[in-house]
């Protein structure tokens, strides 16, 4: 898988563009992250990348081929959304089903496989037991590995992650961190987290995208980025994070 | 604690006096001259086509007010729009308009002498003092219900849960069905209940656009007055006892839906 963003651009009822030629490729497996303040468009990103905003200008390029105008369903992105976004109604089991179920008949696989796939995913997250349960009765952090599990399932070409620990408490969010790059790992995938925290973004991603009043400032790994900002914001950005 | 006991105690002189006391005199009356004259009431010819008009008015009216009223909800709840603020403003007209000045407006549009109705007439098709006529008002009077009551349920559900649904693959009919649905049930159901109450009872839009044919166009409300008019008060107390019957049968069904729906952000 490669994705290659180019020239994006959008800004939201004739406002101050939210982003302003965004150009950006990604590697086979790698794991990015957009790191920046509130307000400096990582997330109208992501949710360009995903499908579910439409940009002004430039195109995405998905392994050489133009998705631009290819519709959320249809891209087989997974997304975990920083409210995790669980399906209320239904079980933790039905809500991994869920994008196995949607499929239309002729690509859908039989009931069987589908519950021998969702058992797979629950052992997976090391929820194995807790299919019957529903998203209310289950903690912040069995939630957000219920949303990673559901956007697994539909076997995704690339994992996309808003803010996805930002609503748990700091012991939780370390040891889920670990594990979410483990099965991102595990599962080959290349995926694409938004946050605002650098030691999160350091610790997690391959690389760190630093984004700032909807422009990338600069894309390195964390030495790259410490030793030579690109510019003063990603050098004072940088420090303030670290004090 | 006295003013606890005094407290209770007005609310519970106030229930009996303005609200079990004349329920419970309709069925009284109703019931004075003997339960056969009850029945040879309720089944008299022009009380059951009035039966018969107002339950197939409801049928009529009901399903078309929840398919506009979810779809108002939807348009406000999700889309910024020009005119949004407006139509919010606007769908809530009805419960401000007296019923019988919304007849009215009915009957000045799509009258015989109204800009609508007259450019129909030609055609002969005629909208009011009919069938038509009736359904035309009482989803007027009507038309607030299901979207007051889903509106807020689809504000509160948001949008994340439906864009995950989307980004899993599913198709704008299967986020709509699977999702979005099940979240607003209850209100919709609740809201659907009010609505067909109201499009029961409804007597003053009903009453200008009907046109008071005995046995045709008079609805059970429109009826009852009739019967009570014409000096034949155990028949008009018999047809009311129909009418408070339906009206109680919807808030059976009310009282159902609040102790059966799993409570406001939980989880069944």
């Amino acid at each position: 898988m490669s994705l290659e963003i180019a020239n994006v651009s959008k800004s939201f009822d004739g406002a101050e563009a939210v982003l302003d030629d965004v150009s950006l490729a990604m590697h086979e497996g790698e794991f990015l992250a957009l790191l920046g303040p509130s307000g400096s468009g990582k997330t109208t990103l992501l949710n360009v990348v995903a499908g579910l905003t439409r940009p002004d200008r430039g195109r995405l390029v998905l392994d050489g081929e133009d998705i631009t105008d290819r519709h959320a369903g249809a891209r087989r992105f997974g997304m975990v959304f920083q409210s995790y976004a669980l399906f209320r109604h239904m079980s933790v089991a039905q809500n991994v089903d869920f994008g196995l179920r949607v499929l239309p008949r002729a690509e859908r696989p039989p009931k069987a496989e589908r519950d021998a796939r969702v058992r797979e995913l629950l052992d997976l997250i090391e929820m194995g037991d807790l299919g019957a349960r529903y998203p209310a009765q289950l903690s912040g952090g069995q939630r957000q590995r219920v949303a990673m599990a559901r956007a697994l399932a539909i076997s995704p070409k690339l994992l996309l992650l808003d803010e996805p620990f930002s609503a748990l408490d700091a012991q939780v969010r370390q040891s889920l961190r670990g594990s979410v790059r483990e099965l991102q790992r595990k599962v080959g995938v290349a995926a694409i987290l938004v946050t605002h925290d650098q030691t999160e973004a350091f610790a997690i991603a391959d690389r760190v995208a630093v984004m700032n009043t909807g422009r990338i400032e600069q894309i390195g790994t964390e030495r790259e980025l410490r030793d030579a900002p690109a510019s003063p914001f990603v050098r004072d950005f940088l420090k303030a994070g670290a004090g | 604690m006295m003013a606890r006991a005094v407290l209770i105690a007005l609310a519970l002189a106030f229930s009996v006096l303005f609200i079990v006391l004349p329920v419970a005199a309709i069925f009284t009356r109703a019931f004075a001259d003997g339960p056969g004259a009850w029945i040879a009431a309720v089944t008299e010819p022009e009380t059951l086509a009035a039966i018969r008009l107002t339950v197939l008015t409801a049928l009529i009216v009901v399903p078309v007010n929840i398919v506009f009223g979810l779809a108002a909800a939807w348009a406000i709840a999700r889309f910024r729009f020009p005119g949004r603020r407006a139509l919010l403003v606007l769908i809530e007209v009805p419960f401000a308009i007296s019923p019988i000045i919304a007849g009215l407006c009915f009957l000045l549009v799509y009258g015989a002498y109204g800009p609508v109705g007259g450019a129909l007439q030609p055609l002969g098709i005629q909208l009011m003092f009919n069938l038509t006529g009736i359904v035309l008002v009482s989803l007027f009077v009507t038309c607030p219900f299901v979207m007051r009551e889903v509106l807020p349920a689809l504000s509160v559900s948001g949008e994340d849960e439906e864009h995950a649904a989307l980004t899993l693959g599913a198709s704008g009919w299967q986020v709509f069905r699977l999702v979005t649905l099940p979240n607003i049930t209850w209100p919709l159901v609740y809201g659907a209940i009010l609505a067909t109450a109201r499009a029961i009872g409804e007597f003053g839009a009903v009453s200008v656009v009907s046109g008071a044919i005995r046995g045709q166009t008079m609805t059970l409300p429109l009826q009852i007055e009739l019967l009570y008019n014409d000096y034949n008060t155990t028949a008009a107390f018999a047809a009311a006892t129909v009418l408070a019957l339906l009206a109680l049968v919807t808030l059976v069904l009310r009282g159902i839906v609040d102790a059966i729906q799993p409570a406001r952000g939980a989880t069944p």
